[in-house]
């Protein structure tokens, strides 16, 4: 059966998750001027890289990347698997580690992170035990309730904007390139579409429409970046940590219940984010239970108290940026091999048959 | 068998959700001030606070002070001596002492954006006279539910076109801004009303440095397209009231000087007239006056190097950033402005005007 509004669903949660809190001061950190540029040359890695993955798997109807390494050889599906699992643990530890410092930075600034670290795995772990397909249903629901708000919020945040910042719009000596601000915005462009290789097997997906719901990402893109430079302007942007909070922080809607919008707009997006560490952890599941097969609960709870005794390790926010930088190079090195290896054992397979 | 483990699970789970609050703190345990006013004592800040204290019968507004190293230190100070929690979430009003504005306000404004305990969204003021009388005399004048200061600066409320409305966010961005000041207003206790406006204050980069009138004001807000709805203006021959005003920016940088010209289009509603006046004179005298106004106004911010217009910006396009950094003091004060009044008469009433 064709489920492909559940798969698009899922792809543009987990984006727009990752793109609000982090994302904008990477970019806007990373270049001085014309921050369409950087944008727009992460979205086209990441729109080649996706196109090059889904190819690959199309090759192989009904089957997840595990089967399609584990038909080569033990040797070598270990050899692309491991990376894969230990990146995937990766991004749920920071992501939890992350998520929670944002939260008590944000808001709750009483409480205990590892309070919120429970709080975010549990549910994940929960869901993740669960298995794919009620993953994909609850982001449906949470879909229904919260994209209005999510609208609501954006149309919003428009109120104090002046488009004069948007000047100069040409930043020609491409220096943003190089900055590790640059290559860590990169975490919202890859780390959200290595799913659609494990779920396969239980959601059967259109690519064209996949591929339709990356151009529609593009406008979330600039907006999460352009609304606080047009608000704020560059060099004010990009003296806050979340500059999209704090744009968000600074609309006036004369009407008490929004008088903390912020609020509703973080709860949201938030768990959008418990949705990802739980679909992350269900991938890093597959892969551990395809080495040691076990019942869900049990793996999917061994990850979660690993996740959770590192995570609470992580003592402060300065660790947390580093770690994000860390895993930069593990998230190139993954995003590089994966869908090209998938492609090249697509195709080699294609010739012989 | 399989019911029983789900029952568990969502039991498990809702213990967790309803814990999501840590330290909370009821509502009535809390103190929620609407008004902070900041001075400054040598080193010290001198925190006021005006707290409405809801009472089973009538309302009433206490004020608190404290003196501290910074600001949420003389906060704590209240906080440890009040038999409840001093949230400032719902401050509304910041009412600043004119000494500490001509000081800098950069630390304050920093560390209210850091801490978000305060709105960015609360309004900055600064106070003419000293903060203590001032509070004295509020809480004298004040309403029971203590949002008369609020009510002031409302839109929807007391707010006027001539009172400019600058916020905790907005200031923070003039002191980081390259091209962009502010003015906030300035008020004083009044004697038969409870606040008295007394015009703007000019802050550039955290710092009050110059200061400019209730009708000056009134073109600033005008110049950022705030409607000016409502406003009456009197000259000589009549008296009319703005109904609508839209501006026109055009920029150009000739041999290195800047040239702007703005252009603001007024549609005016006739509502008194002494004499006989043509609607020509009527309309030549309107743009005589607020051209002159304005730029009396402009000399003086230009020469105290404060962009309180945001001129800098129609710019952007034209100048490098690199020499925008120094916009303030190398390309704005050899700005040439040429603004330009052109007034519509929409209606002159139930009367007729005499005829040319």
């Amino acid at each position: 059966m064709d489920r492909s509004f559940h798969v698009v669903l899922m792809y543009l949660l987990i984006h727009l998750g990752l793109i609000f809190f982090l994302y904008p001061n990477d970019i806007i950190s990373s270049s001085d001027e014309g921050h369409w540029m950087p944008i727009m040359i992460g979205f086209l890695v990441h729109f080649v890289f996706l196109w090059i993955y889904m190819k690959g798997l199309s090759f192989f109807p009904k089957k997840n990347i595990i089967d399609i390494y584990s038909e080569i050889g033990k040797g070598i599906s270990t050899f692309f698997l491991l990376p894969v699992f230990i990146y995937l643990l990766f991004v749920d530890i920071i992501g939890v580690r992350a998520y929670s410092e944002i939260i008590t930075i944000i808001f709750l600034s009483n409480t205990p992170s590892w309070a919120i670290i429970v709080l975010l795995l549990f549910i994940s772990a929960f869901l993740a035990s669960k298995g794919a397909e009620v993953i994909f249903r609850t982001g449906i629901i949470l879909a229904l309730v919260f994209f209005p708000i999510i609208f609501f919020v954006l149309i919003a945040s428009f109120q104090n904007i002046d488009w004069y910042y948007l000047f100069p719009l040409i930043d020609d000596d491409f220096h943003f390139i190089t900055s590790p601000y640059y290559l860590k915005s990169f975490s919202a462009f890859i780390g959200g579409f290595l799913f659609l290789g494990f779920v396969t097997p239980y959601l059967a997906y259109n690519r064209k429409k996949v591929l339709t719901a990356a151009m529609l990402l593009i406008p979330f893109f600039l907006l999460a970046v352009y609304i606080p430079v047009l608000t704020f302007g560059r060099s004010t942007a990009s003296t806050f940590l979340f500059p999209y909070v704090m744009t968000v922080d600074s609309t006036y809607i004369n009407w008490l219940m929004f008088d903390r919008v912020t609020m509703f707009f973080i709860l949201c997006l938030i768990t959008f984010i418990m949705l990802q560490v739980s679909l992350v952890l269900w991938m890093a599941y597959q892969i551990m239970n395809h080495w040691i097969p076990h019942k869900p609960v049990y793996n999917v709870l061994a990850l979660a108290i690993g996740i959770f005794i590192t995570s609470v390790m992580i003592i402060d926010w300065k660790t947390v940026e580093k770690l994000l930088w860390l895993n930069s190079f593990l998230r190139f090195y993954v995003i590089f091999t994966v869908p090209l290896s998938i492609y090249f054992i697509g195709r080699r397979r294609e010739g012989r048959g | 068998m399989r019911t029983i483990p789900v029952k568990i699970w969502i039991m498990i789970c809702s213990v967790f959700l309803l814990n999501g609050c840590w330290d909370t703190k009821d509502i009535n345990h809390r103190s929620l001030p609407i008004v902070m006013g900041v001075s400054m004592f040598g080193d010290q800040y001198k925190i006021h606070l005006q707290i409405p204290d809801p009472d089973p019968d009538t309302m009433q507004v206490k004020i608190v002070t404290e003196m501290g190293e910074t600001v949420s230190k003389a906060v704590d100070k209240i906080s440890a001596n009040m038999e409840s929690r001093i949230d400032l979430l719902h401050v509304k009003v910041i009412v600043i002492d004119k000494e500490l504005a001509k000081k800098g306000v950069k630390d304050l404004i920093s560390g209210f954006m850091r801490a978000r305990e305060v709105s960015p969204k609360a309004l900055i003021v600064v106070s003419d006279e000293e903060i203590e009388p001032f509070f004295t005399h509020l809480k004298k004048t004040t309403d029971p539910q203590g949002t008369t200061l609020f009510d002031f600066f409302d839109k929807d409320a007391g707010w006027n076109p001539q009172i400019a409305l600058t916020r905790v966010w907005q200031v923070y961005r003039s002191i980081h801004s390259y091209t962009r000041d502010v003015a906030v207003p300035i008020i004083k206790s009044g004697d038969s009303t409870g606040v008295e406006h007394l015009g703007s204050a000019v802050i550039k980069n955290g710092k009050m440095v110059e200061r400019i009138e209730t009708d000056e004001t009134l073109l600033v807000n005008a110049f950022y397209e705030e409607s000016t709805y409502g406003k009456v203006e009197v000259m000589d021959e009549a008296t009319v009231m703005i109904v609508n005003n839209t501006m026109k920016h055009n920029s150009e940088i000739i041999d290195q000087i800047p040239y702007l010209n703005s252009q603001l289009h007024l549609k005016v509603v006739l509502l008194e007239t002494k004499g006989n006046p043509t609607e020509k004179e009527i309309r030549a005298s309107l743009e005589k006056l607020l051209t002159n106004r304005f730029n009396e106004m402009f000399t003086k911010i230009q020469e105290s190097e404060a962009d309180i217009l945001g001129v800098g910006q129609y710019f952007r396009t034209k100048i490098q950033r690199e020499k925008l950094k120094n916009w303030r003091s190398k390309q704005y004060p050899n700005l040439k402005m040429d603004f330009q009044v052109h007034v519509v008469i929409q209606n002159e009433g139930q009367l007729k005007l005499v005829a040319d």
